[in-house]
């Protein structure tokens, strides 16, 4: 990974910033709503208390032993429906019928109140309807419901029709009750009754019973009480509906329970907001909130319960008797709910809860508001941020790419002492740049000392060697055995390849003087080239010498009795390098610029670990066996190349080695 | 009377060695260490020959001013650098301060012993008229085998021993390609090919400050030279 990858990756620690801002705006929030809850939980606490003195209309726990199991609720109706058998002109919703078992599938049904009417609503799925005989009910079916009064008189209305459309009940003894009446109507899948009874025909408690008649088998009962007893009859109260209207705020929704739960009144309304407009509801601010707010329960929990019983937790606390509050968030919206319940006491006795709701648009607003410029503000910061990391970035790594440049073609042109970038820099780069300065000094140093060594070697060995030299040639003189002789002759051999060595050690200083004084004269490098291969030809008869030109103009400024000699050079490499028949191959280009000569032959494939240094003094790639190399003759080709303003390089071929080497044409 | 060299060299080996070589030859040796007393000598007296090393021990350059004094005092003593500075600086400085032939000390005895004794037949020549039976003609070259010496278009060209020995190899057999080593061994001299190089450029340079034209000597590159004109 670069400098610049890694800063910017750095730089996404600034992301830690709206992180920070979003635990702020949480707590802000959660303080908000703590706020909210507790001035709720006050209002809720007077409102309870000035409840208290309305007993009545609570269920004194004395009383329900009285109830059987089995309790139903009669909801509040806005206004009459029509009795025909229908439940779509009802003001209470589907979601509000209640189901039982019953033999063909389940049976739904609710109770409601209008003034001082009972309504009931019964759907019956049945297979088979069957219709009673004239005043035999017996084995017909039937919707039947029971009222037990508190002085334990229980009436029971029977509705089992001879044919469908309206009827009227009959008493538990056969005599038919003209206030109570009812509409049967048959569905596909069985048949549905509305019906209505004055209030105060029925006691405290009542019950539903369906008895399903099927053809040669008894009749089945489904009822909403188990027990001998049916359960208590839950209706909604007035009074306790007037004094809550007292209470009512915009945004504010108070629910009154008794201590099972079962809603007594209820009033005002929270602000649900109309429906979010499109550019609310796209906003990616929106999709934020929701992503790193408190989720709070689902809104959808705080509305009054379809049943008319209160089941939530939080209620279910206050009717065991502690304040509780809770708080809703509408996954959809964002609109949060605030909601506290609180107990309702007559003397030690607690007989009811009171529950108020609030909708929380201030706090959203405000969160909102603040969240969306916390956003923006740490957008921008982390874009600042990064840029200006990015551009740090950018700047150091291209000094340090810039160095790395200057130090690598310092080291390919072998110039040790050519100016680095950021030298003079106070940072760390610079420090890098001063010891890569220092280390390709020392290297153009040693380069320099290999350089002059081989010249140094030679003129020092020299002396020596002329001393045996002349001495052998003395000796030559003194009469001597045979076998004295011979040590004369080995001595006088190894002199003469001592003399070789020393010859061309000092080859390379003498070339190198030769090329800085070289008389330039302008000459046809092809002819040369052409005269020199036609040479070594008849030189090296076991070699195949082959030359190329397709040049028309090969006129150049130069030495060419010295690139003659780096001819001399290359081929005899790549007569070291080839083996008998194979074919070496001298070619002549041109560029804009430079004549090009290539010298090509078969053979092995260059070190790859050698290529850089392969035109240095002294340094060869010959194996051990041929000693007789001292890795001068490329160094003496390179010197002559670079004194005709031009380079020599090395490359491996398919099938070999060709050196190239570019001379400057003038 | 048999001739006298002196012989200035610091190494007292090869001094010796030297001198035993020149004795053995019937020459009379003076051997000096240093550039002082063989000063002093010759300015008493003049030995016939001289060779001098260039680097008298501290005396880096000390051969060099003996080779100057000597030339203010004779101009025609033959003088040979013996030397074993090799480069091309160094033999044009010696040359050009007079001396007769300037040799690295690669050079064999017994081919040290050739040259001296052709300088000595030279210095002989000289002394004797022209008798003209030694004559080489090559077209505008004349080549007196006897004194050694060159003449182009009847103008004098001041060649040293290896520089006549060399013309006179290429000139004997016009147009045959003479390659190095045999220029070498017509010379005498263990020369490295850019010796040779330098060799030829200085020859041809001096064929040309008397002829501007003169191209006589072709490079024939991979090779060697040639002489170019009729027989």
């Amino acid at each position: 990974m670069n400098l610049k990858r890694q800063l910017l990756l750095v730089s996404l620690l600034t992301l830690v910033l709206p992180w920070a801002g979003v635990q702020f705006i949480r707590e802000t929030e959660t303080a908000l709503r703590d706020v909210q809850q507790q001035m709720l939980a006050g209002t809720a606490q007077a409102i309870a208390d000035s409840l208290a003195q309305f007993p009545d209309e609570f269920l004194q726990p004395a009383a329900s032993a009285r109830f059987g199991t089995g309790q139903v609720y009669a909801h509040p109706l806005e206004r009459e429906p029509l009795l025909d058998g229908y439940y779509d002109d009802w003001s209470t919703s589907t979601d509000n019928l209640q189901s039982m078992r019953g033999v063909d599938g389940p049976i739904r049904y609710v109770l409601a109140t209008w003034r001082s009417q009972l309504w009931f609503y019964v759907e019956v799925p049945d297979a088979s309807v069957e219709y009673a005989s004239a005043g035999d009910d017996r084995d017909a079916d039937m919707v039947s419901l029971t009222s037990v009064s508190p002085n334990s008189e229980t009436t029971e209305f029977r509705f089992a029709p001879e044919a469908p459309g309206r009827i009227v009940a009959l008493r538990g003894g056969g005599t038919v009750e003209q206030r109570v009446a009812a509409h049967w109507q048959d569905t596909p899948n069985g048949y549905q009754l509305e019906g209505r009874i004055p209030l105060q025909m029925l006691g405290d408690s009542l019950g539903l019973t369906i008895f399903n008649a099927r053809p040669g088998d008894s009749r089945v009962r489904s009822s909403t009480f188990s027990s001998a007893q049916p359960g208590r009859l839950v209706t909604p109260s007035a009074l306790l509906q007037s004094v809550l209207r007292g209470y009512v705020q915009d945004g504010l929704r108070l629910i009154v329970t008794d201590r099972d739960g079962w809603r007594l009144a209820t009033s005002g309304d929270i602000a649900r907001g109309g429906p979010l407009s499109d550019r609310e509801q796209d906003n990616w601010l929106r999709h934020a909130y929701n992503a790193i707010l408190e989720p709070g329960e689902e809104a959808e929990l705080a509305e009054p319960d379809a049943s008319g019983r209160e089941q939530q937790r939080y209620i279910e606390s206050a009717i065991n008797g502690s304040a509780e509050s809770s708080w809703f968030r509408s996954a959809q919206t964002g609109r949060a709910v605030v909601a506290v319940a609180q107990p309702v006491w007559s003397g030690n006795v607690q007989t009811g809860a009171v529950i108020l709701q609030q909708g929380t648009e201030a706090i959203l607003s405000l969160r909102s508001d603040a969240l969306s410029r916390l956003m923006s503000f740490t957008l921008i910061a982390t874009l600042v941020a990064a840029g200006a990391l990015l551009g740090y970035a950018t700047w150091l790594s291209q000094r340090v790419r810039r160095l790395s440049r200057g130090a690598r073609r310092a080291l390919d042109d072998n110039k040790a002492h050519a100016a680095l970038p950021s030298i003079a820099a106070s940072d760390e780069i610079g420090d890098l740049s001063r010891s890569f300065a220092s280390v390709l000094k020392q290297l153009g140093d040693y380069n320099e000392y290999l350089r002059s060594l081989a010249s140094k070697l030679s003129h020092e060995l020299r002396t020596p060697l002329t001393i045996v030299r002349s001495s052998l040639d003395n000796l030559e003189h003194e009469s001597l055995t045979t076998e004295g002789r011979q040590y004369t002759d080995r001595a006088r051999d190894g002199v003469e390849r001592l003399k070789n060595v020393l010859g061309a050690m000092s080859e390379a200083n003498r070339v190198e003087e030769l090329v800085q004084h070289a008389e330039v004269e302008t000459f046809d490098l092809d002819k040369v080239l052409n005269s020199a291969v036609g040479s070594y030809a008849a030189a090296w008869p076991q070699r195949e010498f082959e030359y190329r030109c397709e040049l028309s103009d090969a006129g150049m400024r130069g030495a060419p009795e010295l690139i003659v000699q780096m001819l001399d050079k290359l081929v005899d490499n790549a007569i070291d390098f080839s083996s008998d028949g194979d074919a070496i191959i001298v070619s002549l280009s041109a560029d804009e610029q430079h004549l090009r000569i290539a010298v090509s032959n078969p053979g092995p494939p260059l070190p790859d670990k050698m290529r850089g240094q392969l035109f240095d003094s002294m340094i060869s790639v010959r194996s051990e066996s041929s000693s007789q190399h001292l890795g001068l003759g490329l160094f003496i080709a390179r010197v002559i190349a670079e004194g005709h303003g031009g380079f020599i390089r090395a490359d491996n071929t398919e099938v070999g080695v060709t050196f190239s080497v570019a001379l400057a044409r003038g | 009377m048999s001739k006298r060299i002196a012989i200035v060299e610091d190494e007292a080996a090869i001094r010796e060695n030297y001198a035993a070589g020149f004795r053995r030859e019937g020459y009379a040796v003076d051997m000096y260490a240093a550039r002082k007393p063989a000063l002093e000598a010759f300015e008493a007296r003049l030995p016939d020959l001289v060779v001098i090393d260039i680097n008298l021990q501290d005396d880096i350059e000390g051969g060099f001013e003996l080779c100057r004094r000597l030339r203010q005092i004779s101009e025609d003593l033959p003088i040979i650098f013996l030397t074993a500075r090799d480069s091309e600086f160094d033999a044009v400085s010696g040359l050009r301060l007079g001396a007769d032939d300037y040799l690295t000390k690669d050079i064999s005895l017994p081919h040290l012993m050739a040259r001296v004794a052709a300088l000595f037949r030279r210095l002989d020549a000289m002394q004797r008229p022209d008798s003209g039976q030694s004559l080489v003609r090559r077209g505008d070259l004349e080549l007196d085998l006897d004194r050694m010496t060159v003449r182009w278009q009847d103008q004098s060209v001041g060649l040293t021993l290896t520089e006549f020995w060399m013309v006179h190899a290429l000139a004997r057999y016009p147009g045959h390609v003479k390659n190095r080593q045999q220029l070498m061994d017509a010379a005498q001299a263990v020369l490295d090919d850019n010796t040779i190089t330098s060799h030829v450029k200085r020859i041809r340079r001096k064929f040309v400050e008397i002829d501007h034209s003169f191209d006589a000597i072709e490079t024939v590159y991979g090779m060697g030279y040639r002489w170019l004109g009729s027989q």
